[in-house]
């Protein structure tokens, strides 16, 4: 059993028994506001989904630290390569 | 950090709107403060469509710019 049959198998699981109690297809007549709170569920669930990864790529930004010892290597690198390059005869 | 209390104020809104209310009586104040149900699922639907058009558009206004004539012999 592959991986993706595994998860087909997992998903089509869970929306047959989204449509059973959205759609009361087995005549089970579960109470009204059950049925009104499930027949969103997919939708709800990408919406979740989303704001989950909205709010991680803001936490993740929100913390990245800043690396002042790389900076100010980077910048060392920088110049010397000007001069190297100057020696050579490029002109910047 | 505005972007996580963004995304936690959606979330909640969009939780409460989709699983609480159905619980709620009908008469309860907080429905005042709810859209109907149908746009629970309208508006998400809307705000897809608009992120697509905005990929697609910043697609394609990149990939005029990098368009290269072809070579005359």
């Amino acid at each position: 059993m592959t991986k993706l049959l595994e998860w087909l198998f997992g998903v089509s699981l869970v929306l047959a028994a989204w449509a059973v109690v959205s759609f009361d297809l087995l005549k089970l007549r579960l109470p009204q506001s059950y049925r009104e709170a499930a027949w969103p569920m997919p939708l709800y669930l990408l919406v979740s989904f989303g704001c989950y990864s909205l709010g991680t790529v803001g936490y993740r930004v929100a913390t990245f630290n800043d690396c002042d010892e790389a900076s100010a290597e980077l910048l060392g690198q920088i110049q010397e390569a000007k001069q190297d390059l100057r020696k050579k005869g490029l002109k910047i | 950090m505005s972007l996580v209390v963004f995304s936690l104020l959606l979330f909640t809104y969009y939780s409460v709107w989709v699983i609480i209310l159905p619980f709620m009586d009908s008469d309860h104040i907080l429905h005042t403060y709810f859209l109907p149900r149908e746009y629970s699922v309208i508006l998400p639907g809307i705000a897809a469509v608009i992120l697509l058009l905005c990929i697609g558009a910043f697609t394609a206004v990149i990939m005029w710019k990098n368009r290269k004539p072809k070579k005359v012999d």
